[in-house]
């Protein structure tokens, strides 16, 4: 039997927040989704934690129309849009490379810390960049999106998360803070 | 229907330089995740939206263009990026429940 070519699409998809938690003790970061804007702060051993963000967004996951076959998305925390502010990064010189040949790159994250020891597998980030690329016309075009592991030091990192961010205010902040 | 013809019957402003697309359809949203979950390629998108990172939302999902409403001021960081992605940016005074009544009148629908 010949092997499905997956035709993907999103399902599951469930509104929420991406919290942003930084430990005043350890300066840690750590994040995970959340269906509820909670900007609570709270202790754990030595730690504080202490809410430094918490940005609108969506989950999903993707499942074949042919096959029926699911690929769970519950571990991306968001897509990155490079800004080119490290000359040397990989990500960077990643970036300039595909976008001569017409591809737009994308950094996935996964929640930290988990992401840090656990990246999201490269066959979930083909998949993702298949499901893209299959949303759009591809003759123009295409998406590319690579593991934020390669960003050269993520505390230096100026680029722009695809979230939104501040939608719950009337006023919504002209310039985002870096979250990293 | 291409991007120019939308642009010359409703009366849009183009901010950025374009090769003109065919429009299928249209997307209303002020959220990001909501145009990544929802928005189909060609699509024109309505917002209100300025900040420079609906770029990259426009760009993963392949809209024909973003249409900025209510006369918002788009900043220059903003038109520059989208130029480079060759994504159109529009703009109009006309509040969002007005454009999306031409655009409807038009023949354009949800897709």
């Amino acid at each position: 039997m010949p092997e499905c070519q997956h035709q993907w699409k999103m399902t599951n998809i469930e509104f929420g927040f991406i919290v942003f938690e930084k430990c005043s003790h350890c300066a840690d970061l750590r994040t995970y989704f959340s269906p509820d804007d909670t900007w609570d702060e709270y202790k754990e051993g030595d730690c504080t934690w202490s809410i430094v963000e918490n940005a609108q967004t969506f989950r999903f996951d993707l499942q074949c129309t042919e096959c029926n076959h699911l690929e769970k998305f519950n571990d991306l925390m968001g897509l990155l849009f490079c800004t080119g502010c490290l000359e040397d990064c990989e990500v960077e010189l990643l970036r300039k490379k595909y976008e001569a040949e017409k591809t737009w790159l994308l950094v996935a994250f996964g929640f930290l810390p988990q992401s840090k020891t656990n990246p999201i597998p490269a066959y979930k980030l083909e998949i993702l960049s298949d499901h893209f690329n299959q949303r759009r016309d591809t003759s123009r075009s295409r998406i590319i999106i690579v593991p934020f592991n390669l960003i050269k030091d993520i505390s230096l990192c100026r680029g722009e998360f695809i979230h939104d961010v501040g939608m719950l205010s009337l006023e919504p902040p002209e310039e985002r803070k870096p979250l990293f | 229907m291409n991007t120019k013809d939308v642009m010359e019957k409703i009366g849009l402003q183009a901010l950025n330089k374009f090769e003109p697309r065919e429009v299928d359809g249209v997307f209303v949203s002020d959220m990001l995740s909501d145009v990544m979950a929802g928005a189909k390629s060609g699509n024109l998108w309505v917002t209100v939206q300025t900040h420079k990172s609906i770029v990259p939302a426009a760009n993963l999902v392949d809209v024909s263009a973003v249409v900025i409403t209510s006369g918002k001021e788009v900043p220059a960081e903003t038109i520059e990026m989208a130029t480079k992605h060759d994504i159109a940016i529009l703009s109009t005074d006309l509040p969002i429940f007005e454009l999306v009544g031409k655009l409807y009148g038009l023949g354009l629908v949800s897709k």
